[in-house]
């Protein structure tokens, strides 16, 4: 427990470390810090109203980075969570395109499970090159992230494209309001049980089974799992396939709810940030759910920066980086002489 | 076919700088995620350095120092406070990405690009076609050379590439792997300037946000790619944008029968085939790789 509380702190540290890294970077820039860090405030904690938007972000960011999460404590840098979450938006629309026309109570289940089988498959060619081949699964993500954003422009501003469109933006025919989970708002009951339910089945997945026990082992000591006879093959698949269907399932409720169309490019820093939510939380189930609702709320600043302060939403992005920048971060670097006068370091893991 | 070869140059040397500079990093035993922001803030830095000043020079000289002080960060983060390489990495690319649309924004407005006043001086008539491309693009085959030499026939090559293989071997000699990695980012902190302010004035004179569009990641990937071979990576970078030529090549040829969006495609999937095949040919770098930080400890 104390090793848990001492771990919170150092994070916290970190991001305090971040944010004064970003103050310099705004003064540099030209801008005020003080005014930068209080308008982020108002825009995303200070008013009831804030607090609703930050809420609205703050749960497809918690769904994917509970699958980041999954994949990280197996050991795979799954950070492909943006291009995943793309094919889920993607497999969501196909379903509801298909099926126009159909009750609801048929089209949306079928939409949220299209959706997430989406995000899974594209999860599941670099876990399957990283698996079988040994192919860095960094770049194959990161090249997935690009290719899925191209897929999306490729199929808004063809097969699905809305034909009735015009302007500069390619989107594909908005979903009809009776298979939409959500207003534009963005918080509804559902939305909220199906965070919540992925909250509960992701914690007894990672905490109350085999698999979450064997693949966290496996993130720590792979050939130790191999030699206890664990197949760290399947272990690693389910792992990718987990984690880009729950990057899917964030894809499909944005697309039924808020969305409520594919557009191209929409909410480019959606996997990166979930990437850190899952770091900072340092990769606790628990503590994906609070930070989620921290960085939901600077998702909520982004679009309360431009339009009402008047200042760049590249602020956001820049502190989202900085975070990342310092969050794995493990030691102070203390002066030698210090070091000296504490007992002798224990032996590194 | 010259044009081809010219389009090839023109997008391949700021890869193949960029992808020096992975390979720097690589060698020295640091996986460089932070390319495409080290890239992109070069890139900027050099266009709002030439639009302030009107001096190329001086656009060149801020591209430096933004990218050696942003691979001096990345090195203190990752050496002395021992973060993960690759998500500090990440980190170090937002940090360029946002900071780029940052300054652009504070200095022109709510304008989403800079045209720079002056581009890189041209090779010039004497050169024929090719005399379109800029000095650096010349300048690229000796760099390559250089750093192969540096890297494969000196005693700090030697000891650099010590470092990245079997620090604990560098360190019973005397080598301070800590400071032969922070030599070898801020290295790769001028290629990567270079690369930027080729992207942004070798031909267009024009910074827009995100031009980048992914090509620090796809070095890294030539880099992998290649081996981590100066002469390997530089390869596997001009193969990438022979790729994206082919690619604009065929949607010139095809016009509208050939979807754009899936031909852009094609160096981002190039990558993923030459990383898979790198992967097949050595069993990856990256057992190689940790392999050397369990021994360090």
């Amino acid at each position: 427990m104390k090793g848990k509380v001492l771990s919170v702190l150092r994070a916290l540290a970190f991001v305090v470390v971040a944010l004064a890294l970003c103050g310099v970077v705004f003064e540099l820039a030209g801008f005020s810090a003080p005014l930068m860090f209080q308008s982020i405030a108002d825009g995303a904690f200070t008013s009831p109203n804030a607090l609703m938007k930050s809420l609205r972000w703050a749960m497809p960011l918690l769904i994917t980075a509970c699958g980041v999460l999954v994949s990280f404590r197996c050991g795979y840098f799954n950070v492909g969570a943006q291009g995943q979450f793309y094919l889920g938006a993607i497999g969501a629309t196909v379903a509801v395109e298909a099926l126009n026309g159909a009750p609801p109570a048929l089209v949306v289940p079928v939409a949220i499970a299209s959706g997430m089988v989406g995000g899974a498959l594209w999860a599941a060619w670099p876990g399957f090159l990283r698996i079988r081949w040994g192919t860095d699964e960094v770049i194959t993500t990161l090249m997935g992230n690009f290719l899925a954003g191209l897929l999306l422009v490729y199929l808004t501003s063809g097969p699905l494209k809305d034909p009735s469109g015009t302007g500069q933006v390619t989107a594909s025919r908005p979903v009809a309001l009776g298979y939409r989970i959500a207003t534009s708002v963005g918080v509804s009951p559902t939305i909220i049980a199906l965070t919540l339910a992925t909250l509960v089945l992701v914690w007894l997945l990672v905490n109350r089974t085999a698999f979450g026990v064997l693949s966290s082992l496996a993130g720590r000591n792979p050939v130790m799992i191999v030699w206890q006879g664990a197949k760290l093959s399947s272990l690693g698949l389910s792992a990718f396939l987990v984690s880009g269907a729950l990057a899917g399932l964030a894809g499909a409720i944005e697309l039924l709810g808020p969305n409520g169309r594919l557009v191209s490019g929409f909410l480019p820093g959606h996997g990166f940030t979930a990437v850190l939510i899952a770091l900072v939380a340092g990769l606790s189930v628990t503590g994906v759910a609070v930070v989620s609702m921290f960085f939901g709320g600077l998702a909520a600043a982004s679009l309360y920066l431009p339009v009402i302060a008047g200042l760049p939403a590249a602020a956001i992005d820049v502190i989202n980086a900085a975070i990342a920048l310092f969050i794995t971060a493990r030691t102070f670097p203390l002066p030698a002489a210090l070091l000296e006068r504490l007992p002798a370091r224990r032996p590194a893991p | 076919m010259s044009d081809i070869l010219i389009a090839v140059l023109r997008s391949g040397t700021p890869l193949i700088y960029v992808a020096l500079a992975g390979m720097l990093a690589q060698r020295a035993g640091v996986w460089h995620l932070g390319l495409e922001g080290l890239m992109i803030a070069g890139a900027c830095a050099a266009a709002v350095g030439v639009e302030q000043t009107g001096s190329v020079a001086a656009g060149l000289a801020l591209a430096v120092l933004v990218c050696v002080l942003g691979s001096t960060l990345l090195w203190f983060v990752v050496e002395k406070l021992r973060a993960n390489p690759i998500i500090a990495g990440l980190g170090l690319t937002g940090l360029g990405l946002g900071g780029a649309d940052l300054t652009v924004q504070s200095i022109y407005g709510s304008e989403a690009s800079v045209t720079a006043g002056a581009g890189l001086p041209r090779l010039g008539d004497a050169f024929g076609a090719f005399g379109v491309l800029s000095v650096l693009v010349a300048a690229m085959p000796v760099v390559v050379l250089l750093l192969w030499v540096l890297l494969r026939r000196t005693r700090f090559g030697l000891r650099l590439a010590a470092c990245g293989e079997h620090p604990f071997a560098a360190r019973s000699v005397g080598v301070a792997p800590s400071r032969m990695r922070l030599i070898a980012l801020m290295g790769g902190g001028v290629l990567c300037a270079l690369g930027g302010a080729e992207l942004a004035l070798g031909t267009l004179q024009l910074f827009s946000n995100n031009m980048t569009a992914g090509r620090g990641f796809m070095a890294f990937a030539a880099v992998i790619f290649g081996g981590g071979h100066p002469i390997g990576s530089a390869l596997a970078a001009l193969f990438f944008s022979i790729v994206e030529a082919a690619g604009i090549k065929a949607q010139l040829v095809f016009g509208e029968k050939a979807p754009r969006d899936l031909l852009l495609a094609l160096p981002y999937l190039a990558t993923v085939i030459g990383v898979w095949i790198s992967g097949r040919l050595r069993g990856g770098l990256k057992a190689a790789a940790s392999g050397g930080e369990l021994r360090d400890n």
